[in-house]
């Protein structure tokens, strides 16, 4: 094509102007490169700390059951602790059936029943008030990660085998083999003993958990064979909310709730940090592009004799702009791959340089071609749309007036 | 011979609160392979002319046709293309792209027309031109690192590439030295010759215009004289390419060397 040869050599013959505005674009699209990685590796990690080991989604009983706790309180308020009302939920028969539909669709990485109920943890004069988990152990390691974060005993849970959070067993002085009572609202005492200690990160789960297996919850809580809950992963966390509003359809016996709800404040400040991500990196572009515009600007009238000569000689007018156009997109694309190799640079001198007191890295970024891709079709489009006006310029140059003066 | 193009009461005016004319009641019309010249002093309108029948300019008003076809009814890209097939361009300030070579320089008309890469024949042919006009050891040369001459020379075989029927050239000889000046003159007329192409020149070179077979001479705008050169005596020739004024003042500005009293020698 005629039009790509003429601009090809106008680029190469104003060597100079070229290869600072190709710096120029490749300055900023490392930026914006860079930015998006810094910002989404950020909110990843920030996500992963939040809900990576915790229920995306969780569903319990609609109708709960009011149980009056107050009346059996001992020692100290309860209430404000644990989170459920009762003693425990409703209980939620043939969840079975359930939890095979819910796994079906394939969405969740694990589908774990629980039992939540309330009670206390009591070693001689102590006692304390706990939440007690009924877990299909397996299941819900999918999901807390506990094998990974026992630190003492063994990872196992049963009828009278619990395992207990680290400032729980600090408080009651309790280690792996320690027998202590745990009694519930109701009145139901059970002697458990200490399989394994667990530290799942979070001060209010370590002093509260304690973990039963799923038939030693239910016959403490007297359920029959019912659990008051099923708690899901995800693969993508952001999509646990539509996935929440699906469920809600399908299952409305039960009550739904999706960790983006129980986290609104986290994500509005992720959402004030894409926006000004966003907003900076849209000053960035804009800049690339005024650059780009006053370059060819400049090279139109530098090089109006040649358009002048080009028109006489029987180019279209579109034909002119065309070779604007094109050495917008061709500033464009060689620019912004450059940047592409500048922010990569950047990233892994960020990954390699900037760590922890450890000497890990402060948290993963992951550099898909996506963002390589965009950048490079938006530096393209932002070429073309910053030679639209030289180009409009070009194609209006009067050639009699170029002839004319020589 | 067919009229190949044809004036018929052709204007320009200039500006819109005060205007100026600089072309009014022009017709002409330019037989195939003339040779025709338009003189006239600077100011005299000959460069718009050549401008307007070039269809670079459009006229204010009249009408240009190229054997039956109304020019000025067309758009600015049918003129563009138009040019393109039929018309060769030689200008004062030879033009080439500085970019390209000599060789993509005289390929260039082509390259716009086809919209594609010349093929080898017409590879083949911008070289035969180059060769023609004594360019083919310089043809790779980027067209910045040869000399005026030869760059006009280039300009030469781009105007041929696409074998126009009429070849425009403003003041061809004007930024060359005399030396040059005749065996550029000489190379325009074989080419005449040999191509039986029109041309159609501007010039306030005498030696130039005196080489034509026809002189157009442009006065205030409109067309002063046209005359058949062929057959008339070279004094009488010459007398008749003196300036106007010289004419009208009857040769009082002798001295100053500015008008002939005769054929003159340089």
């Amino acid at each position: 094509m005629f039009e790509l040869t003429v601009a090809l050599r106008f680029l190469k013959e104003g060597r100079l102007q070229s290869l600072l505005i190709l710096s120029g674009i490749a300055i900023g699209i490392a930026v914006l490169i860079f930015l998006n990685a810094l910002i989404g590796g950020l909110q990843v990690d920030l996500v992963n700390q939040t809900v990576g080991s915790s229920p995306h989604i969780a569903g319990r009983n609609r109708e709960q059951e009011p149980r009056s706790v107050l009346g059996k309180v001992q020692q100290e308020p309860v209430v404000s602790i644990v989170a459920t009302a009762g003693s425990a939920e409703k209980p939620l028969r043939n969840w079975t059936n359930l939890q095979e539909q819910l796994a079906e669709t394939g969405k969740f990485t694990s589908v774990s029943p629980v039992i939540n109920g309330s009670g206390f943890m009591i070693l001689g004069e102590r006692s304390l008030p706990v939440i007690v988990k009924g877990f299909d152990l397996e299941e819900a390691n999918k999901i807390y990660d506990i094998r990974n974060k026992l630190v003492d005993g063994e990872f196992s849970a049963g009828r009278s085998a619990v395992l207990i959070g680290t400032e729980l067993a600090e408080e009651l002085k309790l280690s792996p083999g320690s027998i202590a009572r745990l009694t519930t609202p109701t009145g139901e005492t059970v002697t458990v003993t200490v399989s394994g200690i667990f530290d799942l990160g979070a001060q209010a789960i370590n002093r509260s958990w304690v973990i039963l297996s799923l038939p030693g919850a239910q016959t403490l809580f007297g359920l029959q064979g019912g659990i008051t809950g099923i708690e899901m992963q995800v693969e993508d966390v952001f999509a646990a909310d539509q996935i929440t509003r699906i469920l809600e359809n399908r299952f409305p016996e039960l009550i739904w709730s999706s960790w983006q709800e129980e986290n609104a404040n986290l994500l509005s400040a992720l959402n004030s940090q894409s926006a000004s991500s966003y907003l900076i990196q849209a000053f960035v572009l804009l800049a690339v592009t005024m650059g780009i515009s006053s370059v060819l600007a400049v090279s139109v009238v530098q090089k109006s004799k040649q358009i002048g000569i080009l028109k006489a000689l029987g180019i279209t007018t579109e034909g002119v702009s065309r070779i604007f156009l094109i050495q917008g997109a061709l500033l464009g694309l060689g620019g912004s791959i450059i940047g592409s190799m500048v922010g990569w640079g950047l990233i892994t001198l960020f990954l390699t340089f900037v760590r922890t007191e450890t000497g890990e890295a402060l948290f993963p970024i992951t550099l898909g071609p996506g963002i390589f891709l965009v950048s490079v079709v938006v530096a393209v489009f932002a070429g073309m749309g910053a030679a639209a006006l030289p180009a409009r310029r070009a194609a209006q140059l009067n050639t009699v007036e170029v002839i004319k003066n020589g | 011979m067919a009229d190949q193009i044809s004036l018929k009461n052709i204007g320009k005016t200039y500006g819109t609160k005060v205007k100026t004319t600089v072309l009014q009641d022009v017709n002409l019309t330019f037989a195939r392979g003339e040779y025709v010249a338009i003189i006239g002093q600077s100011g005299s309108g000959k460069s718009t002319l050549l401008n307007i029948i070039s269809t670079l300019d459009r006229p204010t008003s009249g009408e240009i046709y190229a054997e039956d076809k109304n020019l000025t009814e067309l758009t600015e890209n049918e003129l563009a293309r138009f040019r393109n097939q039929t018309m060769g361009f030689i200008f004062q300030f030879h033009y080439l792209l500085p970019e390209f070579s000599a060789l993509d320089n005289v390929l260039i008309p082509y390259w716009i027309g086809a919209g594609r890469k010349p093929p080898p024949d017409k590879v083949k042919l911008a070289k035969n031109l180059l060769e023609r006009v004594g360019m083919a050891d310089r043809m790779y040369n980027k067209s910045t690192d040869i000399s005026g001459g030869q760059q006009q020379r280039v300009a030469i075989a781009r105007a041929l590439v696409n074998r126009p029927g009429i070849i425009l050239a403003d003041e061809p000889t004007g930024s060359l030295d005399s030396q040059t000046t005749v065996e550029v003159n000489k190379l325009l007329r074989e080419i005449n010759k040999d191509f039986k192409t029109t041309f159609i020149i501007v010039t306030h070179d005498r030696h130039i215009a005196a080489e034509c077979d026809r002189v157009v001479e442009i006065v205030d705008g409109r067309i002063h004289k046209d005359y058949l050169t062929s057959g008339l005596e070279e004094n009488k020739k010459w007398q008749d390419l003196a300036p106007v004024y010289c004419r009208e003042s009857n040769g009082d500005c002798n001295t100053a060397g500015m008008c002939p009293s005769g054929k003159e020698t340089g």
